[in-house]
């Protein structure tokens, strides 16, 4: 705090961060941005030059999934990058000071930087009984969420609970849970759906916002297109499989032993816009579909509430026939409701059109 | 008397608020509020039993491996299966990754900062303290974040992603790990040991394990460097050995099933007596204090539903007991119970306490680092993984596992292959909970009575060792 002039470069400075460090972050967040070599440089310079962006961060009715996530980044900064450099100002996970104190710094932030900070929110606000499924400081998140969007530049809704709802917002939704765009109208929101989000697709938006101070460009669903525009299937490695007609069908299983599959396990990959497939997980390592599991759709709206994760998308008459398995996407995203099924009506056909000879390549 | 509230905590897992009736400078009464209800119990019913795999997990952002290898476990007693062997030791080694993360999490990044608070600037410790475990600017988290993030590779290896893996099912784990796999997982679990042994503990963890009592635990921390020293050195000179006493029963439900049985056994253990067996059919949930429904007092056949508008009630988490008493779980339980030499000898001097309960988390850190080498070699990778079973009986089944916090149930009922009740009973719903209806307190609300706050009030930092010394994860608590 009391930094209001203060870039992101000398705070990195200060922290000992070395100037090669400082560049070679550039030009990964370039990279992982999909920027190009040439943003690199901008990024370094907006750095150097802009005052930093203040973050604060949210919990409202959540796991802390996301934050877990976020904290283990493989990016090289990132543990000093995000949790110290962008001024994550108020995230009560990690914080130092607790109670009033703590409330002191919101109210703070809100004045100081009226107009500038961004609001991170992990989870939703639950609105039954008045909100006090979910009491902080001695008021229901709702209202602190409230007087905390007034003012802020733009919000970042992590991760499923803040995007659309996610589990606890599934039948018969106890506490009515309410994603963030239903309760806050009249500010840009950027949605991160997963459960949770990607720890670099996490820092690539906060970097990204902070570098450029604006979001980047959003679907419409208000996803960040960079990260969303792909479905799990697009770019999966056992996509071969699946168009020869080759599946898993029991844990384990000699076709499981031989990477086979996973779509009549259950597996939502078909239908799910996210970056697993190509970022992964754990540093690069892996994600469900690698691990022998089929993908649940974390980051789709409604993914809780479609029927038994292990019950098949849909059946399909002919395998191994390109156009039906983007008949399968199509079909069963039209079910999700109409927002989606404008999105994958319009979008998708556009963009399935265009991205099907790389992904062929990519094979 | 003076009434004082403290919240929300920060630098705990979700939200907690805890109220003390202050006398004198000495808290008399506590009360410990879980201010967060989601009703994961109410969602889960209704649905298809393996269901629970995926949402039950969801509980929890920081255990979610125990959430889910304890909704395997009850899905598997439901369909009266054995696990694969090689399943088990996968689980065991991811399991043991999550919750070795978890410890290493509590020490650096929430427990060890509030010793940089400013009150302590007068100790001659506070310079080193304030550099190294500060909030946020410490360079300790500096090395324990990559130690962390290196060691949770293993869960992109076993389990694909991590938090909310999918891989852990009842009758193992979904995919088969290949020889240059197991030769990822030793390189990982060589790291995290030496990691360990050169940040932690500046020893080998050969010789950290064979320190069998107090006085030798003196002598072997004589003029050594690493964290663990420094925290001995600081819980000397602030006394945490006199602070935040439990309530002196210890459970443990026992922890990383192999096929010879538990490698931290199942048990009780009580003050001035021995480690007995776990009577399972004693444990009830009492809601006098919580914003519940009365419904069954035994877990089995107890339903959640909220009522808000409780006279008396103060917290969404209900109240379990074994054989009507309040009972602390967690890493000096489960070390107690397992005959760990030092923590056992700590225990039987001075009970449960924040220093003791720091403690035994380091050491059991140091066990499972060694535990898990041996699992990742004991691999028999041509062998099966997983042993496939849908056949789910109608009846009442309960999974049994320990989370790093401590003992973790679910009880899930089964009728008509659907879930028709399920029941969860998370470590901090043990610790945390709230009074019973003999208005007894929960072990937190117990460890907190006593405490001097001083002139501090609500600022008095003694309180936050004491919560954060029981490592709370308030998320679990209510569900």
């Amino acid at each position: 705090m009391g930094a209001a002039t203060e870039t992101f470069y000398s705070v990195i400075r200060r922290q000992g961060i070395t100037r090669r460090s400082f560049h070679k972050f550039c030009s990964l967040t370039a990279t992982s941005l999909g920027l190009g070599p040439l943003a690199a440089s901008r990024i370094a310079n907006a750095l150097e030059t802009k005052p930093r962006v203040p973050v604060i961060w949210m919990h409202g009715l959540e796991c802390t999934c996301c934050s877990e996530s976020f904290i283990r980044s493989a990016h090289p900064l990132v543990k000093d990058a995000v949790l110290s450099m962008i001024s994550l100002d108020y995230d009560d996970t990690i914080m130092a000071a607790a109670g009033h104190q703590a409330e002191a710094i919101l109210e703070e932030t809100r004045i100081k930087h009226k107009g500038q900070y961004i609001l991170a929110v992990e989870g939703n606000p639950p609105l039954n009984e008045g909100g006090m499924f979910c009491i902080d400081g001695g008021k229901p998140f709702v209202e602190k969420l409230k007087m905390m969007a007034e003012d802020a530049m733009a919000i970042i809704a992590w991760g499923a609970c803040a995007s659309w709802g996610c589990v606890q917002a599934a039948k018969p939704n106890p506490t009515q849970a309410t994603p963030i765009d239903k309760v806050i109208t009249n500010k840009p929101i950027i949605k991160v759906p997963g459960c949770p989000p990607i720890a670099e697709v996490m820092t690539g938006v906060v970097t990204f916002i902070t570098t450029f101070g604006k979001l980047p460009e959003l679907d419409r669903q208000g996803r960040p297109k960079m990260f969303y525009s792909q479905r799990i299937h697009d770019k999966c490695y056992r996509r071969p499989h699946f168009d020869a007609g080759q599946f898993v069908e029991e844990w384990d299983d000699e076709a499981a032993r031989k990477g086979y599959c996973l779509y009549k396990m259950g597996c939502k990959g078909p239908t799910t816009y996210n970056a697993c497939s190509t970022v992964r997980w754990n540093g690069g390592v892996s994600f469900p579909i690698q691990s022998g599991h089929g993908c649940i759709g974390c980051s789709e709206d409604g993914f809780w509430d479609k029927g038994s994760f292990y019950d098949r998308l849909t059946n399909i008459k002919q395998f191994g026939i390109e156009k039906n398995a983007d008949q399968v996407g199509m079909v069963a995203a039209g079910a999700v409701g109409a927002a989606v099924a404008a999105h994958a009506a319009v979008t998708a056909v556009k963009r399935l059109a265009g991205k099907r000879e790389d992904a062929a390549q990519d094979q | 008397m003076t009434r004082i509230t403290i919240g929300p905590f920060n630098r705990v897992e979700g939200d907690l608020e805890v109220r003390l009736d202050v006398e004198e400078g000495h808290v008399v009464r506590a009360e410990v509020t879980a201010p967060l209800y989601r009703g994961f119990e109410q969602i889960l019913a209704g649905r298809p039993p393996l269901d629970a795999l995926v949402l039950a997990p969801r509980i929890c952002g920081i255990c979610s491996v125990s959430q889910s290898v304890a909704a395997a476990a009850a899905l598997r007693d439901a369909m009266g299966c054995e696990a694969a062997p090689n399943g088990l030791l996968a689980t065991n080694i991811a399991h043991a990754a999550e919750n070795a993360a978890d410890h290493l999490t509590h020490f650096y990044l929430f427990f060890m900062p509030d010793f940089a608070r400013e009150t302590y600037s007068a100790h001659d410790w506070y310079g080193a303290t304030s550099e190294r475990f500060a909030a946020v600017r410490g360079n300790a988290a500096r090395e324990a974040l990559p130690a962390r993030t290196r060691l949770l590779e293993t869960m992109g290896i076993i389990a694909g992603k991590w938090p909310h893996s999918l891989a852990f099912q009842p009758g193992g784990t979904t995919r088969a790990i290949d020889l240059g796999e197991r030769v990822r997982l030793l390189s990982i679990a060589t790291a995290f040991r030496s990691f360990l042994e050169r940040v932690v503990f500046a020893d080998s963890l050969e010789n950290v394990l064979a320190i069998a009592t107090a006085e030798e635990l003196d002598r072997w921390r004589d003029g050594r460097s690493g964290d663990f020293s420094w925290f001995l050195r600081l819980a000397d000179s602030l006394r945490l050995a006199d602070l935040g006493r439990g309530p002196g029963l210890l459970m443990s439900y026992g922890a990383y099933h192999g096929m010879n049985g538990e490698l931290f056994p199942r048990g009780i253990f009580a003050p001035r007596a021995t480690v007995e067996p776990l009577p399972l059919a004693q444990i009830t949930e009492d809601v006098s204090h919580a914003w519940m429904r009365e419904s069954s007092a035994d877990p089995a056949y107890s339903t959640t539903v909220p009522d808000p508008d409780k006279a008396q009630a103060y917290s969404w988490c209900k109240a379990p007991r074994l054989s009507g008493q309040p009972i602390e779980v967690g890493a000096i339980a489960r070390q107690t119970i397992a005959g760990q030499a030092l923590v056992a000898d700590l225990v039987s001097a001075s009970g449960s306490n924040v220093r003791n309960r720091v403690i035994a988390r380091l050491i059991e850190t140091a066990c499972i680092a060694l535990a898990m080498e041996q699992w990742i070699k004991a691999l028999r990778l041509s062998e099966p993984f997983c042993v496939n079973s849908r056949d789910i009986a109608d009846g009442a089944h309960v999974g049994l596992v320990e989370a790093a916090r401590g003992s973790l149930g679910h009880w899930v009922a089964v009728r008509g292959g659907k879930i028709e009740r399920y029941q969860i009973i998370a470590p901090t719903t043990w610790n945390f909970s709230p009074r019973d209806s003999l208005d007894v307190g929960g072990p937190l609300e117990q460890a907190l009575v006593g405490t001097d706050v001083g002139e501090a009030g609500p600022r008095a930092v003694a309180i936050q060792h004491i919560v954060r010394s029981f490592d709370p994860c308030m998320v679990c608590t209510a569900h």
